[in-house]
Formats: C-alpha cells, structure tokens, sequence
C-alpha cells in the first residue's frame, strides 16, 4: 500500500495488525515518533493524520492509506512547526528530549488550528502528551511563544 | 640526555575511616592546581543560560535513543515473566514457540547460571515476584517475539506470598527469602546523645505514624539494550545513566575482560536512578548475540517497565520528636519499616532526621522488610524523599503543638555543623532559602491574612526544608582537544540524562580555554573511547566531573598559548585568550584559535585533567526551602496546588535556565508523589493493578501550578574548584511534605499518608466508605 507521509508517498507491505508506530519505526526508519507505552496513554507516539493529533501506536497502518500523516520529522516544514522547533529551543522546552517529539506534533496541530491560544487553550491541547522530566512549564512557554512568532507578519 | 628532575607525585594514600575501620585508600591530585572560582570571579561564559546544545537534534527527532537503534541482522528479544508472586516452575517447555517461522534462540537458566540481579538468579525456576523473568527468545521481529512468547508452555505451581511489609511481618508470613522476612542488619539503628532522657526533658512531645507510597520512576524511555558481538568483543548500546558499571556488571557476568566490552549511551530517554547498571535486558542482549552471532535489541515493555525496573519503596514512619516551648528541638526517635521488594540496596528514610536539624538527641531505627514484588531501585533522593514527609509533617505537628510558626521552629532549630558526621559544611545557605522563599511566597502575608472558614473549598500553605550530599568527588577525567579547526572538543565517559551536562561542561571548558561556547562540542556516553567518569548517580556529575574538565581545558590553554607564543614572537605569559582568539597582551596583535591550529596542522593540543580528593572532613551539601499554596475541595477531595516557591542553594550555577528545568522538574514529580502516585497492589493475588502509564498517575500539563524556583547563596568554593554543587535530585525532596503541610492548613485535620488522594481525603473528612 502507498503511505503519504511528510512530504513523501512510500510504498509498503504491512500485516493488517501492524500499528503505524511499528511502520514508521520498524520499516520506514523514522524513528522520531517514540513509543513509551505502546497503550494509547502517554502521548510520545503522536502523529498528525490529515492534521488531526493521534497515537500511532493505537492507529492500524492499513487504516491511513488516504490519509496524510505528518511526522515530526515532518512538523518542521510547516510554519507553526517551524516556530515551535525555535521556540522549544529558546526557552529550554526540552530535558531527555523522549517525549520532545509528540509534544512538538500536537503543538503543531493546535497552532495550525488556533494561531492565538490562550495558556488554557495550550494546557488542554497538550494534555495528551506525558513528560516525566516535568519540563510543562517550559512547553507551555514555549508554544505560546511559537504563536506569536508563527502569528507576527514580519518574522520569518 | 638529561634525566628529568623528580616529578611531583600524582598518587598518595591515606587512612580512612570506614564505619570503625580504617581502609587506606588512594588520592589522585590532579596535574594542575586551578585557584578556585569564587565569588570574585569575573565569568563570562559560565553562570550564562547558554542554550542546551543538544536541543536542535531532540526537536527535530534526529536525536537517536537506545530504543531507535537498528543494526543489520538485528533480532529482538522479548521475556517470559512469573505470572504469580511466588511459587515456581513446574514445567517451562519452549519448543512450539521454537517451531514457529523467524523465532532464532533462547536463553534459558542453564545459559545463565550466576548471572544475579538484586540477588535473584536471572530466569530462577523459583518464582520470587510477579513479573519475574524466567526464559527470554528472539525472532526477526518485537511483534513475533511478543507472539512467540504465547507459544511457551508455561505451568506453575504458586506458593504464598507476601507482597506488602505488612504481609510479610505477619505471624506465620511465607518465607519471602530462605534466611527471612527482614534484613541481616534489621533494625539498623543510629544514636546520638539520649533520647530517653531528651524527652524526658522535653516540654512537649508528640507521636505520629506517617505513610509513604510505592512510587515508579516511569521514564518515558524504557530499559533496554542493544548488543552486538564483533569477535571476542561485544559493543552494547544501553539506556543508563553508569556506561562504566553497566560495563562492569556485564564483564563480571560474562567473565570477559573489561577491554572486550563497550557500552555506549549518547541520547537516553530519563533515569532518575533506575538505571545504574546492567540491567536484565543487557545480559540477554549479550548472550542471545554472542550464541546468534547476530545483533540482539532487548527492551522492556511498559507493563515490564512498571514491574520489575525498580521502585521507591514504601515505607511507615513513626515519629516521636521532644521538644521544649520554644520550639528548640531535644529528642528525634523514628522507628521505620522500609519494604524493599525482592532486594536492592537500603535506602532508608533516617539520615534525613539524623542531618536536618540541631539536636543532641537522635535514634533511628529502619527494619527492612523483603516482599514478592520488584526490587527497589534508587530513585531521586532515595530515602531522603520519605524521611523528609515523615520529619517535616511531624516538624509541623510540633509547630501546631507550640502555636508557633513552622518556619520559625525551621529556624530555631538550624544545624550549623553536618551532625551525623560531626564536621563543619564547605557552605550553608539555607538560613537564606528560608528569607528569600518565605518572602517571594508571602510566607508571613498569608499566615496573617484573615481565613475564610467554611466554604467547600479551602486555602492552606505549607513549606519544608531540606537537605541533600551534594559534593560529587573523584574519580573523574576528561581530555580537552582542539580540532584543526580551532573548535575544541571535550571529551569525557560521562552521561546525559535530559540534565544538560552536555551543555554545562562545554560551558566549563570553554570558560577556562577563552574560547567561544559555539565552538566547544562535548563527546560523552562511551567507555571504550572516553576516560572514565562516575554514573550520574547522587548529583554528582557536574561537581565530580566539571572540575577535571576546567584542569583539562587549562592544560590545553597553556599548551595553546605555548604554540601562539611562537607564532606572536613572544612568551606565553604575555598571552592571553578571549573568545575564541590569543591576545598579546598590550597590543593589538592576535591570533584566533583557527589561525593557531591551522598553523600547527597535524600537531595537537591536548589537555587532561582529573577530578582531585575533596576537602577532608567537610560536608558538602545542598539545602533547600519549598513553600506550597493549595486549595481543597472538601467534597470531592480534590487538592489543588496554586503555586510553589522553592528556594535551593547548591553552589554556583553554571546555566540557570537549565538549572532552573531541574528544579521544576524535581518539583513536578514531588507533586506526582504527593498528590497522584502509587503502586496499589491486590494482596491477595499478590499482584500490581496499576502497571500503565494510565493507572499509576504522573503529572500531567494540566496539574502543574505556579512555579517560582531559584537559587540563593552563590559558589562553593570550597567544595571545589569550580564552586558547583549537585542540585538534580533536591527539588523533589520536600514537595510532597510542604503540600502535604498545607493541606493540613488547609483542612484543620492532620493529613498522614500520601498519595493525597480524593478518596483519601474524603476517607479523612467524611470516615472511610
């Protein structure tokens, strides 16, 4: 089956019970997306399908053949993603850097979706997402900081 | 030829105590005797908030962690546990899971015989815990192997077990191990001064029993290893926090020499204790690849993870603490019970009471409980996490007791010498945590301010002290290079955790060279080209290893300028180096560090250092002062933390805002541990309910307040010449007590167990359902 991925169409053979997580990592070599839980409950396997936030290792291969996933070795190229990446950088957003990935994903998908939350707004869109280092107060920091650099007209 | 004239020596012995033995033992002083960073100190690339330098590859998801790696021919491994807490294997039969297509190799307890972890035989036929390992086998795929594992005819035959301590105290309790329930050494008890007479003394004395948790250290990064066999020498690629005694453990097993094996951890996904050696994952990494010849990834699932990756464990403390009116302490007795799991080490809460405070008047006792479950691993200020809840919740009770203030008790009763080893400290600040949080808090503002009685929802505060061995010392060694380029490298076999000693030891060495941070790479996580640096254990790597970068980056400084003195025509005390460029001093004539090394080519500047002997007999530590605001719900239980203001003094702070990350972390997972976090165990199946990341409840974005952490107190110089101290493990110390403190506030009711749970509290306020 084809998988539109990032900027690319890839071509595979995946068992029907193949999880996306396994694909990317296992077959693909984007080992970008983590897997921590492997159970739907921690967030560090977050992809975007169609810019939708989702768990790749509770999502089937073989259901995303129509849809466009973006990866975070992906997020990068769009605007907010780019912001973001910037952003976690500054403001020291990142500790062990496992969980670093989903969270940038999910960010990417509420700025494309909100360009101006509020600290609430960043709370909630993230809360799907675990960090054990505790770095929260820095990422909540950080992408609001990434909205306003995506949002201002004049920067890059 | 002229011999050289006698060299100062490098190596000394001296006597130590150990505990009523004297042990000689081995000094190193390093080659160059560095005057310290003190508070005069004009640093400019030090104490800045340089961005992590490893930040750019964790964004982008280049950042390779162990779990990533994938190596031709590679097989995974996946491990067949007990299903019950103890008992033991009737029959094990692997032959259908064998027959099964891509399934290549077991190991089995015959391929294993005196391979121990936590003093249980690795795939024992004899089942100590759930979770325990019994056989291991590898396929093509982690999905196969998983598949494969169902295969396994398994049969067991359980036995009783005792899962909690208080099972496994209980009249007629199933021998957990053949030589009993308790430790060797139970109760180990420490004394000082007379306790019985101190509250005899004593104008009030008050009794508590406090109740602390099972708590997981849950890194997103689970355990696991990669091995891969080249000849008689084996490469493993681990997620730990020790490469050189994953190293040891594993050339031990192996019976291999420590030459013939190289651990390499470059990006690791979270530590904070539990992986501080070969672990089981590696030692069925290393054999099933040595017997396949092929490479072999072992790592755990989560369940795994939950189970049987270590622990803190639980403990009971009862508390008795004399005192007189004025708050001034004379007598501390704590008698605790410590449940271990199946083994590990004996962290107890007690020096934590021993330490803490003045006062003549000091018994603990920690008994040590063994239980069916997982052994114990240290996890982030072992020990010290739940003596503080046991000794500043009852700290607390005798401030109510004496209507006085708790702050002021804190203050009355400050240690100016380390009593449990009777000597001085290198630096105390803690008198300073406690003006500078308790200001920034309004400690005293919100103490005075009018309460709001009744009410559903109630407002409380509480704070706590603390303190932590800070100092790190020798061993350690790094190598400072410059490249053809004029950048250098600094080159040591420490590790990174998500810590940022990547970007704190560049920070050192490009201090000490002159040169420009952007230009110092540092190159860590390799035993078989690095010098040996200690684990990132105990918060010692930037105290333990930052002094011998700063020695080796000074060796190269002077090598460099010892070179440019001949390209300037001058010598090199004329020298001098800023930013990355040689100046002759009191001219406009230089030379950057590229021209320089572009001009040598091929001929090297190098520089050593080692870390030398700290001070003797001189406490080195870190102090700290929390300070929490929360709001309850007195229907549904539910605790809110409005916000937390900790004041820390570990010394001089080489990056504040990396600094500033480890103590909202530490914070954050104090918070977990107050609030959310334990392990809630079925006692009569004798198994865990809660291995997920789902039911053993970490903080989420969503429960973190208000966080101001900062430092007070400036460098230490005299614990090292940098002036650094430790300051990861800390800020986790007395979070859960200064919540657990307001909440009592809070409710007017004494809160004694933690995790502060809704239906705790509820049990508390309305009478247990």
């Amino acid at each position: 089956m084809h998988l539109t991925i990032n900027d690319g169409v890839y071509d595979v053979v995946v068992p029907g019970h193949e999880r996306l997580s396994t694909t990317l990592r296992e077959t693909l070599g984007l080992t970008g997306t983590k897997v921590a839980c492997g159970r739907g409950e921690c967030g560090a396997c977050t992809v975007l399908l169609d810019g939708t936030p989702a768990y790749a290792c509770m999502t089937l291969t073989a259901a995303c053949r129509d849809r466009v996933i973006t990866t975070i070795e992906g997020a990068g190229a769009a605007r907010a993603g780019h912001a973001l990446r910037d952003a976690f950088i500054a403001h020291d957003a990142v500790q062990c850097g496992f969980c670093t990935p989903g969270q940038i994903v999910a960010a990417t998908a509420l700025l494309t979706r909100n360009a101006h939350p509020t600290e609430n707004d960043v709370v909630r869109a993230m809360s799907g997402n675990l960090c054990r280092c505790g770095t929260y107060p820095k990422i909540i920091r950080a992408v609001l900081a990434a909205a306003q650099q995506a949002s201002d007209p004049g920067s890059v | 030829m002229n011999e050289p004239g006698p060299q100062p020596r490098r190596f000394a012995t001296t006597k130590v105590e150990v505990e009523g033995r004297e042990r000689t033992t081995i000094v190193e002083l390093p080659s160059l005797a560095l005057a310290p960073w003190d508070a005069a100190a004009d640093l400019t690339v030090v104490g800045r908030s340089t961005p992590r330098v490893d930040a750019l590859e964790k964004v982008s998801g280049h950042a390779r962690f162990t779990v990533d790696l994938r190596r031709p021919g590679m097989l995974h491994a996946a491990i067949l546990r007990a299903p019950v807490a103890s008992g033991r294997v009737v029959r094990l039969d692997a032959a259908p899971a064998m027959a099964l297509p891509g399934v290549r190799g077991t190991l089995t307890l015959r391929d294993v015989s005196g391979i121990t972890v936590d003093g249980v035989q690795l795939f024992d036929q004899v089942i100590h815990y759930a979770g325990q390992p019994l056989l291991a086998l590898c396929a093509d795929s982690d999905d196969l192997a998983r598949r494969a594992l169902r295969a396994i005819l398994l049969e067991v035959e359980p036995a009783e077990h005792a899962v909690t301590a208080s099972q496994a105290l209980a009249d007629g309790a199933p021998r957990v191990h053949a030589a009993g329930n308790t430790s060797r050494n139970s109760p180990r008890v420490y004394t000082r001064g007379d306790v019985e007479a101190g509250l005899r003394g004593a104008d009030v004395a008050i009794t508590r029993e406090y109740r602390t948790p099972v708590a997981l250290h849950t890194a997103l990064e689970p355990h696991g290893a990669v091995a891969e066999w080249s000849g008689d020498h084996v490469t493993v690629w681990e997620s730990t926090q020790g490469i050189f005694n994953t190293r040891a453990d594993l050339a031990a097993a192996l019976r291999v020499p420590l030459s013939r094996i190289r651990v390499i951890t470059d990006y690791m996904g979270g530590g904070f204790g539990a992986k501080n050696g070969a672990s089981h994952a590696t030692y069925i990494a290393a054999l099933l690849a040595s017997r396949l010849q092929r490479p072999v990834r072992c790592v755990l699932d989560r369940e795994a993870e939950q189970t049987d990756a270590g622990n803190r464990p639980a403990t009971i403390q009862r508390v008795t603490i004399g005192a007189m009116r004025d708050g001034t302490l004379v007598a501390i007795d704590l008698d605790a019970t410590i449940a271990l799991g199946i083994g590990g080490w004996q962290a107890g809460p007690a020096r934590i009471y021993r330490e803490l405070y003045r006062c003549p008047n000091v018994r603990t006792a920690e008994t040590f409980v063994f239980t069916n479950m997982g052994a114990m691993a240290s996890f982030r200020a072992p020990g010290h996490v739940e003596g503080a809840f046991g000794l500043e919740s009852a700290m607390d009770a005798v401030a109510r007791t004496l209507d006085l203030d708790p702050l002021e008790v804190r203050r009355r009763n400050y240690a100016e010498r380390d009593q449990d080893k009777d000597r001085p400290y290198s630096a105390k600040n803690l008198d300073r945590c406690y003006a500078e949080g308790s200001e920034r808090f309004g400690w005293h503002e919100k103490r005075t301010a009018k309460r709001v009685t009744g009410g559903r929802v109630r407002r409380g505060i509480g704070m706590a002290s603390l303190t932590w061995g800070a100092g790190g010392g020798p061993p350690a060694y790094a190598s400072v290079r410059l490249n053809a380029d004029g950048s250098a490298d600094v080159l040591t076999g420490t590790q990174d955790l998500g810590t940022g000693s990547r970007t704190v030891l560049a920070q050192i060495a490009a201090e000490q060279l002159g040169a420009r941070i952007q230009e110092v790479r540092t190159i860590l996580g390799d035993t078989e080209r690095l010098p040996y640096a200690p684990n990132s254990w105990g918060s010692i790597t930037t105290a333990s290893v930052g002094p011998a970068v700063r020695v080796a980056a000074e060796e190269a400084r002077r090598l460099l300028l010892d070179a440019a003195a001949n390209f300037l025509d001058a010598t090199p005390g004329d020298l001098s180096t800023r930013d990355g460029v040689v100046h002759l001093n009191g001219s406009d004539r230089t030379l950057t560090f590229r021209e320089v090394c572009e001009r040598l080519g091929n001929v090297m500047i190098m520089g050593h250092g080692s870390r030398g002997p700290n001070p003797d007999r001189v406490a080195m530590s870190a102090f700290g002062a929390q300070f929490a605001e929360v709001e309850v719900d007195i229907e549904t239980g539910r605790v809110r933390v409005l916000q937390v203001v900790a004041a820390h003094d570990s010394g001089r702070i080489i990056n504040p805002t990396l600094a500033e990350s480890q103590l909202e972390g530490g914070i954050i997972q104090g918070l977990g541990y107050a609030l959310f976090e334990e392990r809630v165990v079925d006692e009569r199946r004798g198994l865990a309910l809660n291995p997920t990341m789902h039911d053993y409840k970490i903080p989420t974005i969503a429960d973190v307040p208000k966080i101001d952490a900062f430092f007070v107190g400036g460098p230490d110089a005299a614990a090292n010449h940098t002036g650094a101290k430790g300051l990861a493990e800390p800020p986790i110390i007395g979070i859960a007590a200064a919540v657990a403190n307001a909440v009592t506030d809070a409710l007017g009711v004494e809160v004694s167990q933690i995790p502060l749970t809704p239906w705790r509290l509820c049990a508390l306020l309305h009478g247990s359902a």
